[in-house]
Formats: C-alpha cells, sequence, structure tokens
C-alpha cells in the first residue's frame, strides 16, 4: 500500500484534482434532469477522461476517447438534447405498455433514492471495492509481450509500436473490431427508413451565414488533422479509429453547412466505402496462405516484409474511410429518430 | 500450413468477408452468396472435425506471430463439437431463409447474419481472451440488430438486450483486465500456467472468474437474469429466433465452460491449506453453488413460466430459460473434493476423472442437443407464425390437418427436449444423472426428474392443440380464407418447401443421438484432466 502515494505529497496534488473533476463530472452526466445539463456533464467528462489518459501517458487512447467518446457520441447527445430537451421518465416505456397509453404519463418529480438506484449503487461500491482490494494484491505481472514486442518491430513496417500491435501482431483483433463498426452501420442502414439514407433527402435547416463561413474555414484544417492523425499513425500516436472520428466530425460539420454533395452524388459511394477496409483487409490477409511456399509456414494476416509498409497503410486508409463513414451513417438515422421507418 | 491450420483462420474470416460483400448486392443474390458461404463453412468445419477425431489439436499463430505476442487460434474437442452445432444449425436455417424471404424479415439479414456467423466461429476457436471479447462483441452487435429486423414492436426488446449483452460484456472485459494484470498474458493457456504457479495471484484470478461468470450468465439469461431473453426471442423474425436460441446463446456458454475449466486455476486454488486460499477456495464454492442453484431455479421455474404461456414463441423462448438451467447443474460437482476422492478408492470401477468428465460430456452433450432441438422448434414455431399471421396456441388448432410434415418435426424436437431415447438430450441427462449418482449429489436427479416432467408437460400442452381435429367451426374456415390469401402472396411450393428445414432439424434432433458416444470420444480432445 505504501506505494499508492509518492514520497511528496504534493506532487499527487494535480492527479488527486483531476480524479475529483472527473468523478463530479460523471455525477453531472448522470444526476440532472435536463438533456442539455446531461449532455453537458458528459461533454465535460470527455474531455477529463482524454485528459487522464494523457496523464497516464497513453496518447493513443487519449486521443481515441477524445474522438470517438467526447466528440460523435458527444455531438449526437447535444443534437439530441437540443431537439428533445426533456426526458423522459426513466422507465416511461414500460409504464406506457402497461398502464397509461398516453404521453402524459411523463414523471414529474423522481426520487432520487428508490430502491432500483440503491441497488445500482451498492453493486458499484460492491465492484469498486473489490476491484480496489484485488487490484492491491495482485503481484502486477509485467505484460509477457514487452521483449518479444521489441524484437518483432522490424518485421512489421511500422515504427510506432501501439499501430505494430494493433496492424501486425494483433491485426486478427484490429479486423474483428472494425467489423463490428460496418456491421453496426449496415445494422443501421438495415432499420432506417430508405436504407439508412432518408436523411440525405430531407432538406436541412437553415443556419446563419456566420456558421457556414466558420465551417468553409474550419473543414480544411480538419481534413488535415483527420490525415495527419491516419499517417502519423505510423511512426508516431493515432490511427485509424481517431482519424475516422475526426473525418466524420468533418463530414457531419459540412452537413450542417449544406456543403455536401447531393444524395444522388454520394449515395453510390457509401456502401462501398463504408466495406472497403474490411475486404481489402481480408483479402491481404489471404495473401499470406494463398502464395505460401509449402515449406514455409505463412499463416493467415501475415505481412511479408517486402510490402508489409504498403499493405498496412492501404488498409489503414481505407480502414479510416469506412470508419468515417460507419459513423457518420449512425450519426444520419439518430440525427432525426423519428425519420426512421 | 495444412488444410485444418487454413481452415481455422478460414472459418472466421471467410464468412466476414461474405458479409462484407453482401453489403453490395441485391437481396436475391445475397440469399445464394448465403448458401454458398454456408456450404464452405461446412466443409472448412469438416477439415478441423477431421483433424480433431484423429486427436490432434488444431493450432494456428495469426501472422507468424506466437503468443504471447500475437493471436493463437486454437480448436480442441469443444470447439470442434460447437463449430459442428454452428455449422449444421446455421446452414439448415440459412436454407430456411432463402427459401422463404419473408422468415428473414428484411434483406439486412444476410450480412448480419454472416458477421454474426463469423462472430460465433471467433468464440469457438479463440485461444486469446481478449479475442474472445471481440468475439462475443460481434455476436451480441448482430444478435442486436437481427432482433431489431422483426419491425418496430421488437426495438424495445432490442434496446434492452442491447443494454444487457453490453453490460455482459462490460463485467467480461474487467476480468480480461484482472486476468492480464495477474498473468501477464492473454493467451488462455499460458495464463492458466502463469496463474497455476503464482498462488498469490488467486485472489485476482477468482475475482475475476465471479465477474466474467456474472457478465456471461447475464447473456446466457440464467433464471434471475432471464426477463430479457423472451421478447428477444420471442419477437424476432422467424429464421432469427431459432439462431439466437441455438446459437448466440451458446457463445456465452462455451466462454463460461472455457474459463471454468480451462484457464482457472481450479485444483490448485482448492487444494491449497493455507488461511487465505482456504477463503478463496469457499469463494469458488460459493460461486459454483449460486450458480448451480441459479441452474436448478431455471429448470423448474422456467419450465413452470413455460406451462402457462398461450402462445407458442413465447413458449419456446421460455423453454429455452430452462434448459439453459441444465447446463450449470454441473458446476458445483467440478470443486466437490467427495467427487474426486471416489474414483481413487478402492472397489469402485470408476475411471480416473470419470465423473468430472462425465458431468461436463453430459452438459455439454445437453447444450448440443438443446441446439439442434430448439433450432428446429422455433424454426417450426415461426412458419406457423408466418403461415397462420398469429401463434397463439388456440388460434393454431388442427394446424396439423395442415402441415402435418410441420408438427411432426415439431414432436421430434420435442422428443430431444424432453430427453427421451435415442435423441442427444437423452444422452446428456444419462451422463449427469450417472455422474450426480456417483458423487452422491442427489439433488442433480431431482432437478432433473423434475425439469422432464415438466417439459414434457409444456410441450405437450403447446403442440397437441395442433394435432386435435376440431369439427368445422366458422373460425376454421376463416382461417382456411387466411391461409388462401396468405398463399397467393408465397406460392404454396415455396410454403411446403419451407417445411424441410424445421423437418431435417427434426430428424437430426433424433439422429444426433447414435453420436453420442463420438461426443465423449472429442471431448476428450484437449480436455482439462
Amino acid at each position: 500500500m505504501s506505494g499508492l502515494l509518492p514520497e511528496d505529497v504534493s506532487l499527487a496534488v494535480p492527479d488527486i484534482a483531476l480524479g475529483l473533476a472527473l468523478l463530479t463530472a460523471a455525477g453531472c452526466a448522470l444526476i440532472p434532469r435536463s438533456r442539455l445539463a446531461l449532455a453537458a456533464g458528459f461533454l465535460s467528462l470527455g474531455a477529463l477522461t482524454a485528459l487522464v489518459w494523457l496523464r497516464l501517458d497513453s496518447v493513443d487512447v487519449g486521443l481515441a476517447e477524445a474522438g470517438l467518446g467526447g466528440g460523435i457520441l458527444g455531438a449526437l447527445l447535444v443534437w439530441l438534447a437540443i431537439r428533445s430537451p426533456h426526458s423522459p421518465a426513466p422507465d416511461s416505456a414500460e409504464t406506457i405498455s402497461t398502464t397509461q397509453p398516453t404521453s402524459g404519463t411523463r414523471r414529474t418529480s423522481r426520487p432520487i433514492l428508490n430502491p432500483r438506484t440503491l441497488l445500482g449503487c451498492a453493486a458499484g461500491a460492491v465492484l469498486g471495492g473489490g476491484l480496489c482490494l484485488v487490484w492491491f494484491q495482485v503481484l502486477h505481472a509485467l505484460p509477457a509481450w514487452s521483449e518479444p514486442l521489441e524484437e518483432q518491430m522490424e518485421t512489421t513496417g511500422v515504427t510506432h509500436e501501439i499501430t505494430g500491435v494493433l496492424l501486425a501482431f494483433r491485426a486478427y483483433d484490429t479486423l474483428l473490431e472494425s467489423a463490428v463498426l460496418m456491421l453496426a452501420g449496415v445494422a443501421v442502414m438495415a432499420l432506417g427508413r430508405d436504407g439508412g439514407l432518408h436523411q440525405l433527402s430531407l432538406p436541412q435547416p437553415e443556419v446563419p451565414s456566420a456558421l457556414r463561413w466558420l465551417v468553409r474555414l474550419c473543414a480544411p484544417v480538419l481534413l488535415l488533422a483527420g490525415l495527419w492523425l491516419l499517417f502519423a499513425g505510423s511512426s508516431d500516436s493515432g490511427g485509424a479509429f481517431q482519424s475516422g472520428a475526426v473525418l466524420c466530425s468533418l463530414l457531419i460539420l459540412l452537413r450542417t453547412a449544406h456543403a455536401l454533395p447531393s444524395r444522388e452524388r454520394t449515395e453510390p459511394w457509401i456502401r462501398p466505402l463504408l466495406i472497403g477496409g474490411v475486404v481489402v483487409f481480408i483479402l491481404a490477409g489471404l495473401v499470406g496462405p494463398l502464395l505460401a511456399d509449402p515449406l514455409l509456414s505463412e499463416a493467415w494476416l501475415s505481412w511479408q516484409p517486402q510490402w508489409a509498409t504498403a499493405a498496412v497503410l492501404s488498409v489503414e486508409i481505407l480502414l479510416t474511410i469506412g470508419i468515417a463513414v460507419g459513423l457518420f451513417l449512425m450519426y444520419l438515422t439518430l440525427e432525426n429518430p423519428e425519420g426512421v421507418q | 500450413m495444412t488444410t485444418a491450420e487454413f481452415s481455422l483462420a478460414g472459418i472466421v474470416l471467410l464468412p466476414l468477408l461474405a458479409s462484407a460483400v453482401a453489403v453490395l448486392l441485391g437481396s436475391r443474390v445475397r440469399a445464394v452468396l448465403g448458401i454458398l458461404t454456408a456450404l464452405l463453412i461446412c466443409g472448412l468445419c469438416t477439415a478441423v472435425l477431421i483433424q480433431t477425431a484423429a486427436g490432434g489439436i488444431t493450432e494456428l499463430a495469426l501472422g507468424g506471430y506466437e503468443a504471447p505476442l500475437g493471436i493463437r487460434l486454437r480448436a480442441d474437442g469443444l470447439s470442434a463439437l460447437f463449430l459442428c452445432l454452428s455449422a449444421v444449425v446455421g446452414t439448415v436455417v440459412s436454407a430456411h431463409a432463402a427459401i422463404l424471404p419473408a422468415s428473414a424479415g428484411h434483406p439486412g439479414f444476410w450480412p448480419l447474419w454472416l458477421g454474426c456467423w463469423s462472430g460465433l466461429n471467433a468464440v469457438f476457436v479463440s485461444g486469446d481472451l481478449f479475442n474472445t471479447y471481440v468475439g462475443l462483441e460481434l455476436v451480441g452487435l448482430t444478435a442486436v440488430a437481427l432482433v431489431a429486423l422483426g419491425g418496430r414492436d421488437s426495438w424495445m426488446p432490442a434496446l434492452r438486450y442491447l443494454f444487457v449483452a453490453v453490460l455482459g460484456s462490460l463485467l467480461f472485459l474487467v476480468g480480461v483486465g484482472l486476468i492480464l494484470a495477474a498473468a501477464g498474458t492473454l493467451d488462455m493457456e499460458q495464463a492458466a500456467q502463469q496463474l497455476a504457479e503464482t498462488p498469490e495471484a488467486h485472489a485476482a484470478a477468482v475475482f475475476a472468474l465471479c465477474l466474467m461468470s456474472v457478465g456471461l450468465v447475464l447473456k446466457l439469461a440464467l433464471m434471475p437474469m432471464h426477463r430479457w431473453l423472451i421478447p428477444a426471442h420471442a419477437g424476432a423474425p422467424g429464421a432469427v429466433s431459432p439462431l439466437l436460441s441455438a446459437l448466440v446463446i451458446k457463445a456465452a456458454l462455451f466462454v463460461i465452460l472455457r474459463l471454468w475449466l480451462w484457464v482457472m486455476p481450479l485444483d490448485a486454488t482448492t487444494e491449497a491449506e493455507t488461511g487465505l486460499a482456504e477463503g478463496l477456495s469457499t469463494a469458488l464454492t460459493a460461486l459454483a453453488w449460486t450458480l448451480g442453484g441459479f441452474g436448478a431455479l431455471a429448470v423448474i421455474l422456467g419450465s413452470v413460466m413455460a406451462l402457462r404461456q398461450d402462445r407458442l414463441k413465447p413458449l419456446v423462448a421460455y423453454s429455452t430459460v430452462a434448459q439453459v438451467g441444465y447446463w450449470f447443474l454441473f458446476l458445483p460437482l467440478l470443486l466437490d473434493p467427495e467427487a474426486g476422492a471416489l474414483e481413487g478408492q478402492p472397489g469402485t470401477t470408476l475411471a480416473e476423472d470419470a465423473v468430472l468428465s462425465g458431468a461436463l460430456s453430459g452438459s455439454v452433450a445437453l447444450a448440443l442437443g438443446h441446439g439442434v432441438a430448439k433450432a428446429g422448434l422455433f424454426l417450426a414455431a415461426g412458419l406457423l407464425k408466418e403461415l397462420w399471421g398469429t401463434d397463439e396456441i388456440e388460434s393454431l388448432r388442427g394446424a396439423g390437418r395442415r402441415h402435418p410434415l410441420l408438427i411432426l418435426s415439431m414432436g421430434l424436437c420435442a422428443v430431444g427436449l424432453i430427453g427421451l431415447p435415442i435423441s442427444l438430450g437423452f444422452t446428456g441427462k444419462w451422463h449427469l444423472a450417472t455422474s450426480a449418482v456417483a458423487a452422491e449429489h442427489w439433488w442433480i436427479i431431482a432437478v432433473l426428474v423434475l425439469g422432464t416432467l415438466l417439459s414434457a408437460g409444456y410441450l405437450l400442452r403447446g403442440i397437441a392443440p395442433l394435432l386435435l381435429q376440431d369439427a368445422k367451426d366458422p373460425q376454421d374456415q376463416e382461417h382456411d380464407a387466411a391461409q388462401d390469401a396468405d398463399a397467393s402472396a408465397e406460392s404454396p411450393r415455396r410454403q411446403r418447401l419451407a417445411e424441410v428445414p424445421a423437418f431435417v432439424l427434426g430428424l437430426l434432433t433424433v439422429l444426433t443421438g447414435f453420436l453420442a458416444v463420438g461426443i465423449d470420444a472429442l471431448m476428450g480432445v484437449g480436455a482439462p484432466w
């Protein structure tokens, strides 16, 4: 337990303040009744979480948290909060279906200390307490992959270790995760009206011209930032997921400023771009076993050193586009939930 | 690299490729692609099965990077059995969806189902804890989307299912993190070795096991956590419910078996004598008894709830809740020191580890038998609902006159679910019962007998009215009219053809009983003893 606090307690003050701020933000994201306040709480929670990751020297996780958790999800929540600021009662669906089929069942007061809340808090406390107890008992075993990681980095065609893990050593996990995102996009398209693209043909609300100008000014910067995150990923922090999130926010901004091409021109591209990354990833993985020298044991998803960089880079570019399109599709459908089927 | 090694990754990645390509195709071509993929999966699965039946464990280090740095795929007897289940059930249900597109709900069924299939296979061949989590996520997300294809009414159950699935995944992920902190590796085999060697890490391992068990049991709908399953499985489209009941919940069961029997250092924890270890051993035993008790509760209460249903699909869904209970009854046997001690004593004819292996292969046989039988029953119930526009048992009275083949297949599936000889369900219950007797756990016998009687009751109550002939009443003629209206929409030949997949599953329910010996032998490949 002595290793918990550093010798000089004053060094720990910023960390403790950050932790307390995190808890406060989490409270703000859960307790208030107005959706706008909840969304604001969530946004600050996202920003603080990103800071915590930076403080823990996990720049990649911090960027991903800021881009996906704070950025895209925050944008969605704010949009929903603006559209319908009052949150329905927590069990409104059940209430409506069982007792009164009117919309007037919205509860005016929500008791803070109902049994469910208490049960949830108790479960959380047990979980947190148990985790803390166990955590201090564990003889923290250093990850067993540190040594092989350094030895094998040269074969991957990239120099940043996290990108190496994501696209070479554990490429299989990355592939399945991108498939999860792709299928989320497919699900949204299957459930939304008109293949999920209905929103594209609806007129957008008018926005002040200042905002349009601002978006047009910001768009190139965002594009550059997205591309930088993508290409810097091979030698520094960043990568497909973070870059995809930034590019998706670019698409959202362009949409609000009426700067996106018409539906007729965008529609044919959406599906191919959504699946391109996953398809090319699997096909590149197939090259190893298909062209294998029968004497060598070439496995699935193995990159030959001579074309490793090219393969990793093209897969990453296509994955980025797929992620951006998938996220944008989800935003489109959720933008107007009543408009879906 | 051998064919089996190629198949091991191919069985995951090729369906995923097909799923992605299907997004670009029209709905008819999607069905063709789906059938081709199903046949491909059967072929790949056979390659893995042949290697496993020959007594070899198939292993493949992806990208050529060995664990702990890379990810290792691994197929032993347990994996091969569940792969076969997913291949057989998946192919038959895909055929049904291709014959009767209306039963799939939406053309979006194909990419989502192929993605789900890929995730199921990924879970079954994974040798890595984090990869198992990713596989479970793939299965969970696609399963939720498939439920939502059932139309506006099934959105609410789908959303609820999503919350439960995500909560379960998070608990599982926290457990994975704890094991990583304690063992320093994500590879299951290496983690098991590391945990067995370091007694200090046992507290973390036991806590992780608790969290992961709770998370997975949420996804599996064990009794007190079962409420989400009924509306989700009953509200899903006709071709989706069989997949959910037969395959999707099996992914969580498979991971539970892997964790309890392969990853956890159960022997080392229960045998240690020191104070702390004794506490851990008590905690572990308590967890096993809790899950076993929930299982018994599920068997009895789930069956009683099934008895009280008036509609066919919710009845079948409650039957799933009841059957889930059987798979947890063996856990207390696992940790009972008496059960092992009995084998060594002179005078008993039990071979080494006979109790444990009997209980385990019995439970696996029950799960596999349930997979085939429940898929058939749900497929038939879904088709009846499709054809008659309702699944109220009362209004389906006399449906057997019109669809004799369909009701016959329901009867065959019921044989498997009740556990009558010669079905796999019977073999499973027999193995479980003999192990329970050998270990003197009489309560298991009581639960098995009661569960069997109740399941016979609810299945009879569900199926018998379909066979009863009423005198021609006006309602019947109304149905004839409705039937004719339906027939004009889908050609009658197609409808007749759509009854065949359910019948195939019914036949398989009974015929797989002959494979019981093979299942025991396969379970021995790469078994934890």
